[in-house]
């Protein structure tokens, strides 16, 4: 097992996290329907699950799932999402890391599990809903949004909806883990792609 | 591959350094993104608003941004008049649809404004100048490069699919789904290796400093966009 970075694997890391980036970003902007928000953790990692089982299948040492957690993180902050988003970011990612490490880079169930706990950073981004944020925020969305829009998020958003939320990230990601490792394994092992 | 960055550098009247672009990137996402509909944050959505439709009048692309223009005040203007004086369900929609406009498309331009006019090499410069380190650096300078292609390989498996008649009368959104991904997965994990034999032909694998030809330097209309940028995040978060 390799320990250092080398150039092939920060492009992999670059190029990867581009397109796991789009297909989130796409299913994110559905978000915006209120109803829609709330089951946004769920959705998400599903779609997105499929090229991150690629990205896994490629990963090989310990270091570059965090890296990809970093660059996300920076990506969001630059479109306007606060700041705890660098934390549920790069705690998802080295939540991950120790998953797939612990099944050596090559254990398909790992990977399952793994994008489980990897979809855990999209909480980040809808962190603001909740806890000692919520009240702040929610005025703060009154001007921006009409009171109409706020009260509709306000009834869809209770406390429990952020646990329910965690739950929807893990069932999210298991079944996204297992449709990319069908896709996976129809597509890509009969071509001899891993 | 290369055809996106390279046609329009060639062409830009104003010609400004990729940390002031950056420094505009993040400016507009944050007052768009979470600006609110009243008194003085309004007028900086507006000023926002009108950076988008600069930027490609800066890159000579008159048509697009008069359109984009028209679009974004329309929406903008839609969201600070219209939406005050109507109720329930109406109001409802008309948010939405203009939210997700002028919420996701000013930074979505600016975005692509910064993709499409700043050169690897330039964007590699700069960051190294700012002290981020490699390991960032690189896969960031990777995905920029990434998205337009990804546009361009979305593009021609939907023109692939269309020739064969698949894609029209698919129920399931899933094989829907797979047929768009899996193709751009197979493209992906090819470009990754070109990208990587490309990139150790140029030596970046070899650990010493890199060198380069491009003129990176801030000019006095960098600085006075940058104050101006601060000034407006400063207004934004301070009333």
């Amino acid at each position: 097992m390799k320990t250092k970075f080398e150039i092939k694997d920060l492009i992999t890391v670059g190029i990867f996290t581009a397109l796991y980036f789009v297909v989130t970003f796409i299913v994110a902007c559905i978000g915006f329907i209120p109803i829609f928000m709330a089951f946004m953790p769920l959705i998400g990692p599903i779609f997105a699950g499929i090229p991150l089982m690629l990205y896994f299948s490629k990963v090989k040492h310990f270091g570059m799932v965090t890296v990809t957690g970093i660059i996300i993180a920076i990506l969001m902050f630059i479109t306007g999402h606060p700041y705890p988003i660098f934390i549920f970011c790069i705690g998802a990612a080295l939540i991950t890391e120790f998953v797939l490490r612990a099944g050596k880079y090559s254990s398909i169930k790992h990977c399952v599990i793994g994008s489980a706990t990897f979809s855990l950073w999209l909480l980040g981004m809808v962190i603001a809903f909740f806890f000692g944020f919520r009240e702040a925020y929610f005025a703060s969305l009154v001007d921006g949004y009409g009171q109409e829009y706020v009260d509709k998020m306000q009834s869809y958003t209770p406390t429990w909806m952020f646990f329910a939320m965690i739950l929807m990230c893990l069932v999210g990601g298991t079944i996204g883990g297992l449709l990319g490792a069908r896709v996976l394994k129809k597509h890509f092992k009969k071509a001899g792609m891993i | 591959m290369e055809t996106g960055s390279r046609t329009a550098a060639g062409k830009e009247m104003l010609k400004l350094d990729p940390r002031t672009k950056l420094a505009i990137l993040i400016t507009v996402g944050i007052i768009m993104m979470s600006g609110k509909l009243t008194g003085i944050e309004y007028i900086l959505r507006l000023i926002c608003t009108c950076v988008p439709f600069l930027l490609l009048i800066s890159v000579k692309l008159y048509k697009t941004a008069v359109i984009s223009a028209l679009i974004l005040f329309a929406t903008v203007l839609c969201e600070g008049f219209v939406i005050p004086n109507t109720k329930g369900i109406l109001n409802l929609m008309i948010m939405i649809i203009c939210g997700v406009i002028s919420r996701f498309g000013p930074g979505y331009i600016c975005g692509w404004y910064v993709v499409r006019s700043t050169s690897v090499s330039e964007f590699v410069t700069v960051m190294e100048r700012m002290h981020f380190p490699n390991i960032i650096t690189i896969p960031m300078s990777v995905m920029f490069r990434y998205f337009p292609t990804l546009k361009e390989e979305y593009l021609s498996i939907r023109d692939a699919m269309k020739m064969r008649e698949i894609g029209q009368s698919i129920k399931n959104p899933f094989t829907y789904i797979e047929y768009i991904l899996v193709p751009i997965m197979m493209s992906t994990s090819q470009i990754a290796n070109d990208l990587s034999a490309a990139s150790l032909t140029k030596g970046l694998g070899a650990g010493r400093k890199r060198t380069h030809i491009c003129s990176i330097g801030m000019t006095c209309i960098d600085y006075i966009l940058i104050a101006a940028m601060a000034a407006m995040l400063v207004i934004f978060f301070v009333f």
